[in-house]
Parts: C-alpha cells; sequence; structure tokens
C-alpha cells in the first residue's frame, strides 16, 4: 500500500526511498529529487546516490528514513575522483543522459551545482585518460561522513514547493492563479477535470491534488466500502511529445498515476475522448494558444457519432488561460455562441512582500543595513556643532583633532556576532515592509465561464408531472412600493401568527417532513 | 452537492441587478423577488442550477407568475447582433477619423455616413427622458414581456438616444436593463458563492473582509486536501484550524476535503423561529429529543484521518455560517447534523481546554459512572442528561488529548487575534514540513510576526540561546513559551513570508474591453506562509557565497535582516 501512495497526498512522517523529497535550499532554490538507496544509475559516488548543491553534497542515505522539516548536514563527498573513470564510458553516460526522458531529474540537479567532471576539465585542461575500473567504483558504497559546513532543509513536497522548484518546460502557472482557478471551477475531491496544455505540471500537481478522493482500487481496503465515493481524475492533454513523455514519467515517480491521465494529444484537431471513453468533465482548464479551437469539442450534444467529453448532470466550468487580449476578446466570442453563460474575465495581481528592520543612524558606525545617514534633526544638529567644534580648534591651534577610526571591519564574522547576540540589533530600526523587488506584473488573463447542464422540454415536462405546481388564486399586487411591500410583509407575519395559533388550537404539532405545512411565504434571505 | 436544486437546500438568486437572495428553498411554496414578483418554488426544484429564468405575465387570476428558462443565446442576444453587425462588409470599417476636440472624435464610414458618433453635442441632462414617473409605474404594473416591453419603451421615449453614442447607448440599456428587466438566475450556494456574498453584501468584517482569492490562497498554502488514510487506523491528514471567520474558513476548508457537503440529503427545513414560538410546542419538541437521545446512547465515532481541528476563543465555537450547509454543531441532538460528515470530522476544542485542560469543567471533571441498577431507577429526562454528560466528556477527552499528541499536518489562521500568541501554542503540535497560513486583513500583525523569525534573529538565537534552554530536549524547546529577545522560538518555521493577491475584473465586449471602473476597496487581506521545521542538533555552520577581499581572508556574508535580501545571502551561524 505504501508504496502506491503519493508523497503529495501521504507524505508520511519520514522521507521515504524511492519516493520524491524536496531539498530545501532557500525559498527560491529547492531542488525536487527521488530519494534512491543506492546508485542505480552509476554516478561513481563512494558514498551512493548525492545530490550536489552549492551548500555541500549530500548523500540520499542521509537523507532516507530523516523525518520531513529536519535541517540535514552537508557531507564530505569526493566529487573530484569519480571524473577519472574512463573517459568513454562517461562520454556515453551523458549522451544517455541528454537522450533519455528519464533523467531529468539528474540534469537539474547538475544544472544547479557544478559537474564535477567539468571541474576536472578546467583544472587539467585536456581530458584525463586514466583508466579506472568501471565496476570496482560504483558498487562500493561507503558510509557518509559530517563535513563541516553546510545544510539544507528537508521537504515534503506539495505542489506549492514543486511549483517553485519543478523544471521549467513551459511558462509556469503559479500558485495565486492556480488556487483561484481551481476555486472558481468548484474543482473539489470527486471532480473530474480536464486540462489542456499540461506543459511543466504545475497545475496537474495541484489539481490532482484538488480532486483527489482516494486511489482507485483503495475504497474496499477503507473498510468503509459500503460507502462508495466517487474517485476524482485529472484529464490532462498535452501535444508536445517531449513534454508528454517527460510529465507522463513525473506522474508516475511521484504516485500520482490513476489520479492522472496523461494523454498525448492536439485536442483542437482530435477532441478529448480517452480510446473512445468520455471523461465527463465538470471543470475544464484551456492554457493553449488557441483555446477557441478548442470550444467546438467541449459541447454537450451534437450529432450521432460525438460523444460529448462533459458530464451530462452537472453544470460545467470553464476557465482559459491567455497572456493577450486579442486571445481573450476571440475566446469569449465562440464562448457567447456556444451558449457558455457567466462570462467573466479577471486578471490576477500577486505581491510578495520584503519585511525588514530599517536602522538609520550616524553612531552605530558602518554596519550591514545601516544607512548612515543622521537619524533625526538633532542627530544632524550634533554632528553639526562636533563638526563646528573640530573647525574652532583648528582655527584657534592650528592642529587636526585626531580622527577616532576604527580599522577593524565591521562585517566581520565576530563583529556581526557580537552585534546580534550583545547589541541586539534584530530589534533596532523601524519594523518596515514594501514589495519585493521582482513582481510578476501579469501572468494570464482568466476567463471563466459556465456551461449549465442541458435541459430539455421532455424534462420539464417530467419534473411537473412528479411535482405540480399548485396555483395560488386571487388577486395579488405585484408591482408595489417599498412601503406597500413592508405593509405587505407585516401583513403576512400576522396572518402567519394567527395560523399558527389556530392550527395549534386544532391539531397536535407534527413535526416531519409532510408537505403541507410548506404553504408559508419563504421570507428568509 | 447536488447537481439539481433538492428541496431544504440553499439557494442564491441573482436579479440582473446583481443583487442576490438567499434561500433554504421547500417543496410547495411561494417565493417572492419583491418588486419583481412571486412564483411557486416547485418551479425551481429538481432542475439545474445556473439557468436563468424569465418571469412571465401572470394569467388572470393567478397570483404567481410562470417561468420561462431564458436561452443563453437570447442572453447574450445584444452581443451576438452587435457581432454579426461587424462582420457585414458594408460596415467594413470606417475610412477616416475626424478628430475633434482631445478626446471626442467621430468615425465616418466610406460614404460619409457617421459610424460612431461623438460625444460634443449631447446635453448632460438627465430630464431628457419623456415618460413620466406615473406612466412608468403604470407601465411596471401592466408588466408586460418581463419589462423588456418597459425598456424599449424607454429607449424610445428617450429624446437624446439619436444623439448617444454607442457607448452610452449601450451603458443607457444595460442601466434600464438592470432596474426593469424581471430575471434571475439560481445559482448554488457554496463556499465560493457565500464568500462574495458576505463581503459584497452583508457585514464584511464578520469574516475579515476575506475575499475569495485569498480564502483559495490559504487552502493551497496549508496544503489542505482530501486524506482519508488508506491505511486503516492511521493518523494521517490532520489539521490545525483558527477561525474568527464564522465557519467560513472551516467551510473552505471541509470543502477541500470533501466533507462539506457530501451526496447527503437533508430533511426538509425546519419550521422558521417564528412559528416556534408557542411555549408548549418547543417542551413537547425537548422530549422528542431527549427520547432520541436514550435512544442515540452510542457516541459520534471521531475519525482519525481527513479531519479539522478548530480552537476556538469562546466556550461555544462560532461556526454560524456552516448553518448554510446544513451543519449545525451547537445542537448536536439535531438529526441533520449527527449525520453530516462535519460531525465525526470537524473537532472543536477551546483554547482553554488547548492550553489548560485541568482548568476547563468539562474535560477535568469526567462524570462519575453510575451503575444500571441506579440508572434504573431514574427517570428518562435524567438518564438521557447523565447519558449525554457522558457522551460530551468522552468526545471532549478524546479530542483534548489526540490534539495534545501533535502530529498535525498544517495550520490555517484566520483570526483578529494576534498571530504571534495563535503560533506559540500550535506550531509545536505540528509535524515536520507541515504548512502554516495565517491570514490577516491588515499587514502589521503580519510584519511583527515575520519579524520574529527573520534571519538575524535567528542567528542570534542559534549563537546565544536563551539561558533556560540550557539542558532541555528539543522537543521541550520546541514547546518553549518565548521571552522578550524571542517570543517565539524562531528556528521552528522556515520560509516565512507574506504576501497578497487581488482578482481585477475586466469588462470585455466587442471594442469596448478595459478593466472595470470601480471596485472594492477596504482590507487588502495579507497571508504569512512557512513551513514547520526541526533544527539539527549540534554544530551547524553555513555554506554560501564567500566573498575575497583584501588579503585573501574569507569570511561569510552576514545579513541582519530578513526576506528576499536575506535570504539572498548566506548565513553562517555555529552552535556552542
Amino acid at each position: 500500500m505504501t508504496t502506491m501512495t503519493s508523497p503529495f497526498l501521504f507524505p508520511d512522517t519520514v522521507a521515504q526511498a524511492d519516493k520524491l523529497a524536496i531539498v530545501h535550499l532557500r525559498r527560491d532554490l529547492q531542488i525536487p529529487t527521488i530519494l534512491k538507496e543506492h546508485d542505480e544509475d552509476d554516478e561513481g559516488y563512494a558514498e551512493g546516490k548525492v545530490v550536489n548543491t552549492r551548500f555541500g553534497s549530500f548523500p540520499h542515505k542521509t537523507l532516507i528514513g530523516k523525518s520531513w522539516g529536519s535541517q540535514i548536514l552537508a557531507s564530505k563527498v569526493d566529487t573530484g575522483s569519480r571524473g577519472r573513470r574512463d573517459q568513454k564510458s562517461a562520454k556515453k553516460q551523458k549522451k544517455d543522459n541528454a537522450e533519455g526522458p528519464g533523467n531529468k531529474r539528474q540534469q537539474y540537479e547538475e544544472s544547479t551545482s557544478e559537474t564535477p567532471r567539468k571541474k576536472l576539465r578546467a583544472e587539467d585542461g585536456t581530458p584525463v585518460e586514466v583508466a579506472i575500473d568501471d565496476t570496482s567504483v560504483a558498487k562500493e558504497e561507503s558510509d557518509a561522513v559530517a563535513a563541516q559546513s553546510g545544510f539544507v532543509h528537508l521537504l515534503a513536497p506539495t505542489p506549492e514547493n514543486w511549483t517553485s522548484s519543478l523544471p521549467h518546460r513551459t511558462q509556469v502557472v503559479y500558485t495565486p492563479d492556480y488556487s483561484y482557478v481551481l476555486h472558481r471551477l468548484k474543482v473539489r475531491p470527486g471532480a473530474q477535470i480536464i486540462e489542456v496544455g499540461a506543459g511543466s505540471g504545475s497545475f496537474t500537481h495541484a489539481s490532482a491534488r484538488a480532486v483527489f478522493h482516494g486511489y482507485p482500487g483503495s475504497e474496499e481496503v477503507n473498510g468503509s466500502a459500503t460507502k462508495r465515493r466517487k474517485l476524482g481524475k485529472v484529464w490532462s492533454y498535452e501535444f508536445h511529445e517531449q513534454r508528454h513523455e517527460k510529465l507522463q514519467k513525473e506522474i508516475e515517480e511521484h504516485g500520482l498515476d490513476g489520479i492522472v491521465e496523461i494523454t498525448h494529444r492536439d485536442v483542437c484537431e482530435n477532441g478529448f475522448l480517452v480510446n473512445g471513453e468520455s471523461p465527463e468533465a465538470e471543470a475544464i482548464f484551456l492554457d493553449l494558444p488557441a483555446p477557441w479551437l478548442a470550444l467546438p469539442h467541449l459541447v454537450r450534444s451534437k450529432a450521432a457519432p460525438f460523444v460529448s467529453p462533459l458530464n451530462p448532470s452537472a453544470t460545467v466550468h470553464l476557465c482559459t488561460f491567455s497572456p493577450c487580449i486579442e486571445q481573450v476578446q476571440k475566446t469569449m466570442s465562440v464562448m457567447r455562441q456556444l451558449g457558455w453563460v457567466d462570462i467573466e474575465m479577471v486578471a490576477i495581481a500577486h505581491k510578495r512582500f520584503e519585511i525588514r528592520r530599517e536602522r538609520i543612524g550616524i553612531d552605530n558606525g558602518s554596519q550591514r543595513g545601516l544607512q548612515s545617514t543622521p537619524a533625526s534633526v538633532d542627530e544632524a544638529l550634533q554632528r553639526l556643532l562636533e563638526v563646528e567644534g573640530n573647525f574652532k580648534v583648528f582655527h584657534e591651534n592650528g592642529t587636526k583633532v585626531p580622527k577616532q577610526k576604527d580599522n577593524t571591519n565591521p562585517n566581520n564574522r565576530a563583529k556581526i556576532i557580537e552585534n546580534l547576540v550583545e547589541k541586539k540589533v534584530y530589534k533596532e530600526g523601524k519594523l518596515v515592509h514594501r514589495t519585493e523587488p521582482e513582481v510578476k506584473n501579469h501572468t494570464s488573463y482568466l476567463t471563466f465561464a459556465i456551461l449549465p447542464q442541458e435541459w430539455t422540454a421532455e424534462d420539464e415536462a417530467r419534473v411537473c408531472a412528479e411535482l405540480p405546481i399548485v396555483a395560488r388564486k386571487g388577486d395579488c399586487e405585484v408591482a408595489m412600493s417599498s412601503r406597500a411591500m413592508r405593509k405587505a410583509a407585516a401583513k403576512a407575519v400576522r396572518e402567519k401568527a394567527e395560523a399558527a395559533k389556530s392550527r395549534r388550537a386544532v391539531a397536535q404539532p407534527v413535526i416531519s417532513n409532510d408537505d403541507t405545512k410548506g404553504s408559508k411565504t419563504q421570507q428568509r434571505t | 452537492m447536488d447537481n439539481l436544486v433538492t428541496p431544504g437546500s440553499w439557494v442564491v438568486l441573482r436579479l440582473p441587478s446583481d443583487q442576490t437572495k438567499v434561500l433554504q428553498i421547500a417543496k410547495t411554496n411561494t417565493i417572492s423577488l419583491g418588486k419583481i414578483g412571486t412564483f411557486a418554488s416547485n418551479r425551481l426544484l429538481f432542475r439545474p442550477y445556473n439557468l436563468t429564468y424569465e418571469l412571465l405575465d401572470r394569467k388572470g387570476g393567478d397570483k404567481d407568475s410562470d417561468l420561462r428558462i431564458v436561452p443563453a443565446s437570447e442572453l447574450h442576444e445584444d452581443i451576438l447582433v452587435e457581432e454579426a453587425a461587424a462582420l457585414l462588409p458594408e460596415n467594413a470599417g470606417p475610412s477616416e477619423i475626424v478628430a475633434g476636440d482631445g478626446v471626442e472624435f467621430q468615425l465616418l464610414g466610406e460614404n460619409g455616413e457617421v459610424i460612431m458618433r461623438s460625444n460634443r453635442e449631447t446635453i448632460d441632462d438627465s430630464a431628457r427622458q419623456t415618460l413620466t414617473m406615473e406612466e412608468i409605474e403604470t407601465l411596471k404594473k401592466e408588466g408586460t414581456s418581463a419589462g423588456k416591453d418597459l425598456i424599449a419603451k424607454l429607449m424610445l421615449s428617450h429624446t437624446g438616444l439619436e444623439e448617444k453614442t454607442s457607448f452610452s447607448l449601450a451603458k443607457y440599456k444595460l442601466l434600464k436593463t438592470k432596474k426593469y428587466l424581471k430575471r434571475f438566475t439560481v445559482l448554488p450556494l457554496d463556499v465560493a458563492m457565500l464568500t462574495q456574498r458576505m463581503v459584497e453584501q452583508k457585514d464584511a468584517s464578520k469574516v475579515l473582509e476575506i475575499r475569495e482569492e485569498m480564502l483559495s490562497l490559504i487552502g493551497s498554502w496549508s496544503n489542505i486536501h482530501f486524506s482519508a488514510d488508506p491505511i486503516p487506523k492511521a493518523r494521517s491528514g490532520r489539521w490545525l484550524v483558527v477561525d474568527e471567520t464564522g465557519g467560513l474558513l472551516v467551510a473552505a476548508m471541509a470543502e477541500r476535503m470533501g466533507i462539506l457537503h457530501q451526496g447527503y440529503t437533508p430533511p426538509e427545513p425546519k419550521r422558521s423561529p417564528q412559528e416556534e414560538a408557542g411555549e408548549e410546542l418547543k417542551d413537547l419538541k425537548i422530549f422528542k429529543e431527549l427520547d432520541d437521545d436514550i435512544n442515540h446512547t452510542t457516541d459520534i465515532q471521531l475519525a482519525t484521518s481527513n479531519t479539522l481541528t478548530m480552537v476556538h476563543t469562546n466556550a461555544q465555537p462560532n461556526l454560524s455560517l456552516l448553518s448554510y450547509f446544513n451543519y449545525h454543531p451547537n445542537s448536536p441532538t439535531d438529526r441533520s447534523s449527527r449525520e453530516h460528515p462535519l460531525a465525526q470530522r470537524l473537532h472543536t476544542l477551546s483554547w482553554l481546554q488547548l492550553v489548560s485542560p485541568s482548568q476547563d469543567t468539562t474535560y477535568a471533571n469526567p462524570p462519575s459512572p453510575l451503575t444500571s441498577e441506579e440508572l434504573q431507577s431514574m427517570k428518562s429526562g435524567k438518564r438521557g442528561t447523565y447519558y449525554r454528560k457522558q457522551r460530551r466528556y468522552r468526545k471532549i477527552k478524546q479530542i483534548v488529548d489526540t490534539t495534545h499528541a501533535g502530529g498535525f499536518d498544517g495550520l490555517a489562521v484566520a483570526a483578529s487575534m494576534d498571530p504571534i500568541s495563535i503560533l506559540r501554542h500550535l506550531v509545536p503540535l505540528l509535524r515536520g514540513g507541515a504548512s502554516i497560513a495565517v491570514y490577516s486583513s491588515t499587514i502589521e500583525s503580519l510584519v511583527k510576526l515575520a519579524d520574529l523569525y527573520s534571519t538575524s534573529r535567528r542567528t542570534a538565537f542559534i549563537q546565544s540561546p536563551p539561558a533556560e534552554l540550557q539542558g532541555l530536549s528539543s522537543e521541550e524547546t520546541a514547546r518553549w513559551q518565548g521571552n522578550e529577545d524571542f517570543p517565539l522560538n524562531p528556528t521552528l518555521l522556515l520560509n516565512v513570508s507574506v504576501q497578497s493577491a487581488r482578482v481585477n475584473e475586466w469588462q470585455v465586449l466587442p471594442g469596448r474591453t478595459h478593466p472595470l471602473m470601480t471596485a472594492r476597496g477596504g482590507a487588502e487581506g495579507y497571508l504569512l506562509t512557512g513551513v514547520r521545521v526541526f533544527p539539527a542538533e549540534g554544530k551547524v555552520e553555513a555554506r554560501g557565497k564567500f566573498l575575497k577581499r583584501k588579503g585573501g581572508r574569507e569570511y561569510s556574508c552576514w545579513t541582519t535582516d530578513s526576506g528576499a535580501e536575506g535570504q539572498e545571502r548566506e548565513v553562517a551561524y555555529e552552535m556552542e
């Protein structure tokens, strides 16, 4: 059971082998990695599989079994000598990496760290031709030895940290956008959502979390097999072959197969059916250049061979994600023609804030984070007077007042620690906030629309027969002034009270679900 | 959630003016829309949501109007006609733009006919409508074809109509449509709808002015999702909530967990409060419920996974908005509430029960068990009370004990209380890697909170930990209550950052696309997010960008501020 669960959905308390973990260096620098007990790709480290970061090397065996959120210290890893393997095999491996879609993880690990191989070449100038027996290096894995410095935090994957760490293949749908979209599309556990243009997979992961309502086949194990829940599913489409393959592999590695079904398809041409099966979706997210070309496939009923990909007995919510206003205008025009209602377009402005202490003053010496200008008029006056005094001394005595200059670097380690611990500079200054230097000013326009369930004259006739309408006779003022309405409302309350009184006198109070008492007017708002 | 309107469910009727009316719909009832008219509730029941209806003219002698479903093509009629006209060859495009004064201009067609009028000649006078008030009132009363006639007459009687530009013409028609058209749309009442309504039409301060985009961000950043563990009895998928929005946050989180509406049909709505006036009636009802109680000697089985644990300020939680989802937590005898998925999965406890359970009467004083003989001799009413007390005690004991055991997967806060005091008690209860999202309508409290986790404060804490922490285990250090310099243990949260999001709505019409001219002001709404971490024990030193300066001496960059810049540079610290 544990092997099939996704760390996104059931992270467990500790990091497990063969599952995704996020190695956290900084807020905007996180490295996703699949933890492996052994070096299956044969990368040649003595410690087995290793994550190399700019803050040190972290053999996977120092990560597996650790609680999520643990601070992990770096290990001493010999990143140099493994390059001295047979160049042929190294080259071959590199070629494999480039070709094989599966080695994506390794690629992004390397992109954040200097590859040992490169280093070696830089040192020697020419490729080294040292033949070392390949197997002897790879098979013996030694224990990790703690390094003197460097650490990371080990985090369980979430769609949020995945979004900020995933390998970018296309423009990513960021957290503020996908949160709002999933909210507006009413994507809840058990929903079927169509996602077109899976791209880098950030929206895919977020919607998998939103629709998740149990794994296929898990209902029986659960003990409450009596209550069959509807299981949610993400029907994802990607027309770019490599992206599709990579995403497919990611989904498998992340334990999300069964929840996400990815199809390599251009939906504008070929529609939404998967092996002839309709997704029966009630939510749709279109992130593609021409959403209006996909819309004609997203209709309720058409001539016979057409099978609608929509859930016939639910309202369908749609969102298109387009960066340009022209795309929105075209999309909306087609939406209106195809009978979508409540069409609305919004853009989301998102900001992150920098919170810091602003320390202004001249008496603190030069320190980091300090603006060395007078903090107030008084301080300016004090300084001016000091200068005036020095001038006076110079004119009267002809001698300069010796400057008391502290030659030690104010930014050295001991000084900073002293400032922190003794002077408590973290409490000094004015606490301020401002927008972070980089703002995502525009991601895309979000166009929302709704397609209500189809309701035919036959449906209407059927319900009318089941639940007849009892016509109330008599003349009633419909259009009336607010004053007249207040009067009428007061009258209705009086009548109701009287009716209740008489009912109480006549009959026993009935607490049941019968329909007879329903004749009162609902005035609740 | 049902796809059809069912009796007992709460629905929203949206009028052309964008005003909404919320009501619990019942069978064979009358629904009044004020001056627009009345109609039978059976006209809406068992039909799909999101349909737009038009009130037809009342037939002779009938009190209520009949309804007609308005097809989408009719809803978009104006725009579709306009778009079609734009495609016709004779209107292929203006050949010339004659500039007037400033921004005013006229568009002339090929034959010199005016396509787009400028507003130079228009007279800014509202009194250009020739229909008098009385005439409009009579027309309204006649009320033919759902107000469309009236709107047409109004347009025709406007003397300045031909002087209007197409922009102002469209605006004028929209204005009159909103006022007189007898249409409404039936919408389901869900969290999104409720949020919108609370913020726009009701008292926004009651829900801390929380907007939809912020509510959805809280959900994402606290990582709340359905998580009933496939392995029975395992404790997983448990979230902590502090909600001072009357239950809106709890409802939003429950919706994400799939426990707010779940294929569950509530009974017919109870009688309205006015009807419950009679005292005898009430007594009878209570007796009946007591009888029910005796039959229900079994406890509600509290779930161990996919749960929300809410810590509340008053003796009873304020979850009044959950009544829109047919859950009434403060009347446990209510049958529909007992059967609601929230009954098993929403656990509530007060701050007193969390922080100092020994001082809580319910928790500290278990009712003394009675023998079966003693019970036999009791009156049925007393026996019912005894069972109820027993159940209440068992429930609160289980909730308090499991909460103290900790290991929660996340924390979502939307409160006006000081967030520092909230985190002091709740952060230690989170598992490693748990996500935290704290909402506040204003930024100041979050700025203060984020400052307590600043890089420099954390460095100082690690460099010289407070004396009282000497010799404490890491577990005890996590539960440390803080001192003046370090009100919270700054090493327990990682990635503390503050953000805000805002949705801007646009008008998209052929040739008239722009952001809406007005929007709601008020509280912006901010969110602080973070991750619960465990600091490593022993010597920790960072590696980072080492800068070489004069003399080739290496030293690491230090930072004294938090936020992005602080995280840009690497911090080195060591523990003695």
